[in-house]
């Protein structure tokens, strides 16, 4: 695990967007570290629910993205001040209240990322 | 000395100072400062920046060593001789790739230390392990404070925890303040995150755009976002500080997997130095640490695991000590800044767009001008048209800056995008001198355009008001060729020394111009050196088998008996070779272990496996185990003797991992599970001094004596090459020093620099192969083979100091 400090990392998700959607879950993300790679989707994890690279979705400027398209080969860039909207589907996951919220990417530089926070709906 | 700030710059002594530092690493460039110090003040530095390796002193507890190659109040007086500040690092963690960050081996294996009070990204503080520092600052302080043209001191290093608490910087901060450091106290924020802000007197971050070498930063050369808005990263960190990036890209480190430096040299090119230092002019940066301006070499056990011998870092000086093309890039931008104040600017509005093209303008307080930043990030050449209604054409990822309304003695520069190289001036005349560009024009106020198109020493001559500018044009190639010293320019030198001296590789005329004298011109001759760029094919070598300790009946009963844990620091060896030797029946069928990095087992005399277990994925070391069957073949005596060495690439840096994570043997089991009794010893017995021909070809010492000339006033570089060298593994000694590592597998280094400092009239190098190969079958046959080992020494660059 690269020291990468947790605080920081949090700052990358927008607190408030988690929402509800039709057999999934949508929450934004903002780069406001530096400029950057994204070079592999992980996991999402809400809750208890896992969603895998392939349930997830990365909408950026526009272009949507499939998290199982991402790869070391075939990298995104994430530069800083951009924003991005992540959407997971196939399974419901997102309760009333205080939901966990576990996003864990790839980065060519700094090995494995994970951004775990919070956030009420 | 006085050192003061306020939100534009440093203040010395009263006078406001653009700080143009560059890292340097006394420990990997032993008894080279003055050369390197020398050279960077000809480039226009005014400042070095030091990290001091606490572990390069602490050898063991309670042992602190600045004698030698280790004495750096020698380096701290060489800085000050060569007229340079110093900014003062001393860690405790410092990083640099050094062999676990720079914490002594000693201190990691104490079990209260928690290093850097962390585990992970866990803040967990250890008062034991600020004890150790207190004693180490205890030690380093008082040379550093004995030494008034230290200006800056930095805690720590690159420093984080998931919850920030203050208490360990705001102790470090004390320590330092208490042993008597009265300039201002820095961290660098290896985050640009305003870390530590608040606990120390400067904001300071790192910037590296480019650490990827797989990335091509020109394409993707959005990694400049940060550093294109780290003015408003610095204002919201410490409003009243100066800008100051402590450590700035001009080059970056190779690793034992990675591409070798000439493909990041390539990669990087002059126009990287070009852009960042450019870039964090226009964003009101006042002090930059050019991380590095010297590179290294990761003798001896320097290196942490991650990168090999050199640490060339494609700096704007090599590890050989010869100036690089980005060398002169750098030297441009410093000329410049002494040519004119930049101490003191604000950002100016400036409404204007163009697809991939940076604008940046800054209102100059000092010199009541503008200057116009502009950098092309398109692959081709550009034109951009501004709003003043100039047109500026600019090269693929190139950045200028422009004067604008630049009042000078004898004339008014309304705009130029013709580069300043360097200006002398006294109170009625001055000369400006520029570089040379077709593409370029200078915009006069009242006397109309010159254009850029001129070749070297045109010049022209503006009067008013019984005041004087003179400008002088340099083609590019000549500005390369060209020194600023305080009050003349020196010309077709390869370089200079801050007393006047030229250095030249061959003969050739100097020209000089002040002020007073105008031109003169002298011609220099320079000795033969010969014709050295080819190195010398080395044919007669002695060939000893030099493994002792892996031959049967070997008396290691004076060797130090060791309990279950195995690996090295919990024996307490921290040599790079830790041999183990035991005693095993002829039961085992199975013997499974797991060591870091490189590792070889024999029974009985004979090897059995060699192994290369380095692995990273990830950026994640990967312990590799392995299995190794055993029979009657092997095991063939009732009481069989097993030796193992392993040999450790160094301990992890520490930025990201663990400094203490396990060396040496780290696992050893047997199947069926029996007790196994070790008994270990640290390095290779040419380094104990113990060696004795052994009957095992295993590891062989080639030795190769050469004479080097040393003459006055000469400089020179020799390396030794080991291209087309035939094995796989060597560590090479030059008169006793261990020199280098060469791994074949990733053909990243295959030259190596036999460091000025270790070289006499008469050298001994001693080459130790580790060979695997199981087909050798006599010893006969592998020195044979080795006779045919390729071996060369060659020169890099020889130049005359004519003084």
């Amino acid at each position: 695990m690269v020291v990468v400090p947790e605080f920081l990392i949090r700052r990358v998700y927008k607190k408030g967007s988690l929402k509800r959607i039709e057999n999934g879950a949508s929450l934004e993300l903002k780069n406001v570290l530096g400029p950057g790679f994204i070079s592999g989707f992980n996991f999402v994890k809400i809750n208890d629910v896992i969603y895998e690279p392939k349930d997830v979705k990365f909408i950026m400027g526009g272009e949507q993205l499939l998290g199982e398209s991402v790869s070391e080969a075939s990298p995104i860039a994430f530069r800083l001040g951009q924003e991005g909207t992540l959407i997971m589907t196939g399974k419901d996951s997102v309760v009333d209240g205080l939901n966990k919220i576990v996003i864990e990417v790839m980065n060519p530089e700094a090995g494995k990322v994970s951004l775990s926070v919070e956030d009420t709906v | 000395m006085e050192v003061t700030f306020d939100r534009y710059s440093l203040i010395i002594d009263g006078k406001r100072v653009f700080i143009k530092s560059g890292a340097f690493h006394y420990f990997r460039t032993p008894g080279m400062a003055k050369d390197r110090f020398e050279k960077m003040k000809a480039g226009g530095y005014n400042t070095v920046d030091i990290y001091f390796n606490w572990n390069f002193h602490s050898p063991k507890e309670g042992v602190y060593d600045f004698s030698g190659v280790r004495d750096v109040r020698k380096v701290l007086q060489e800085a000050k001789d060569a007229g340079l500040f110093v900014i003062a690092r001393p860690g405790p963690f410092i990083n640099g790739e050094v062999n676990a960050g720079g914490l002594p081996f000693w201190l990691l294996r104490k079990e209260d230390v928690i290093p850097r009070n962390r585990i992970g990204t866990e803040y967990k503080y250890s008062a034991t392990y600020m004890k150790y520092i207190a004693e180490w600052y205890d030690h380093i302080i008082p040379i550093i404070r004995d030494f008034d043209n230290v200006i800056l001191f930095q805690i720590e290093n690159e420093y984080a925890t998931d919850t920030m608490e203050e208490d360990y910087m705001k102790e470090l901060y004390k320590m330092a303040r208490d042993r008597g450091i009265t300039c201002p106290i820095f961290h660098n924020d290896a985050y640009f995150a305003g870390l530590w802000a608040d606990v120390v007197d400067i904001y300071a971050l790192d910037l590296y755009p480019y650490i990827n070498p797989n990335q091509n930063w020109k394409q993707d050369n959005f990694c400049f976002d940060t550093l294109d808005n780290v003015e408003e990263i610095f204002r919201g960190a410490k409003e009243n500080s100066p800008p100051f990036i402590a450590e700035m890209q001009s080059g970056w480190f190779d690793k034992w997997d990675g591409s070798g430096y000439k493909h990041i040299r390539d990669a990087l090119g002059d126009e990287h130095i070009n852009i960042m230092t450019k870039t964090a002019l226009s964003q009101g940066v006042t002090l930059f640490n050019h991380y590095m301006a010297v590179g290294g070499t990761s003798w001896d056990d320097l290196a942490c695991d991650e990168v090999y011998t050199s640490y060339e870092f494609t700096a704007p000086i090599d590890e050989f000590g010869i100036i690089q093309s980005n060398f002169h890039k750098a030297k441009e931008i410093n000329y410049f800044l002494d040519s004119f104040d930049f101490t003191c600017t604000e950002p100016k509005a400036f409404d204007f767009s163009q697809t991939n093209i940076y604008s940046k303008m800054r209102h100059d307080l000092t010199n009541d001008c503008d200057w116009l930043f502009l950098r092309n990030m398109n692959p081709e050449i550009t034109d951009i048209n501004l709003p003043n209604g100039k047109s500026v054409k600019l090269k693929p990822y190139d950045m200028k800056i422009c004067p604008v309304d630049l009042k000078l003695k004898g004339c008014e520069i309304e705009f130029s995008d013709v580069e300043i190289f360097a200006r002398l001036q006294q109170e009625n005349e001055e000369a400006i001198f520029f570089i040379a560009d077709k593409n370029a024009n200078i915009y006069l106020k009242d006397e109309g355009i010159i254009s850029g198109d001129k070749k070297d020493f045109d010049n022209l001559t503006f009067e008013k008001e019984g005041k004087i500018t003179r400008f002088v044009f340099l083609t590019k190639n000549l500005a390369d060729k060209s020194w600023f010293l305080k009050d003349r320019l020196i010309f077709n030198a390869d370089y200079v020394l801050p007393n006047g001296a030229a250095a030249l590789e061959k003969s050739g005329e100097i020209a000089y111009y002040d002020l007073k004298h105008k031109f003169a011109k002298k011609y220099c001759v320079v000795n033969e050196f010969g014709d050295y760029d080819k190195p010398e094919v080395i044919e007669n070598f002695d060939i000893e088998f030099c493994a002792p300790e892996i031959d049967l009946h070997y008396d290691y009963s004076d060797w130090q008996k060791i309990g279950a844990k195995t690996d090295s620091l919990s024996c307490g060896l921290y040599d790079e070779f830790v041999w183990y030797k035991a005693q095993i029946p002829d039961t085992p069928k199975e013997i499974t272990l797991s060591a870091r990095h490189l590792f070889a087992v024999y029974i009985n005399g004979k090897e059995v496996l060699n192994r290369n277990s380095y692995k990273i994925e990830k950026l994640q070391e990967v312990p590799e185990t392995i299995s190794i069957p055993l029979d009657k073949t092997i095991l063939n005596q009732d009481i069989n003797e097993l030796t193992i060495l392993v040999q450790n690439l160094g301990f992890d840096k520490g930025f990201s991992g663990d400094t203490n994570c396990p060396r040496g043997l780290v696992t050893f089991e047997t199947t069926p599970e029996i007790p196994i009794e070790f008994y270990v010893k640290e390095k290779l017995s040419i380094e104990r001094g113990d060696l004795t021909e052994s009957d095992n070809p295993y590891l062989t010492k080639i030795t190769v004596k050469f004479n080097v000339e040393m003459k006055d006033n000469v400089f020179f570089a020799k390396y030794l090459s080991l291209e087309n060298f035939r094995f796989r593994r060597a560590t090479i000694f030059l008169n006793g020093v261990k020199i280098g590592r060469y791994i074949k597998r990733t053909h990243v280094q295959e030259k190596f620099y036999l460091i000025n400092e270790f070289l006499r009239p008469e050298n001994t190098l001693e080459i130790v192969i580790w060979e695997k190969d199981r087909n050798i079958k006599s010893s006969w046959g592998f020195k044979s083979d080795i006779k045919n080992v390729i071996i060369q020494i060659g020169t890099q660059k020889m130049y005359q100091l004519m003084r």
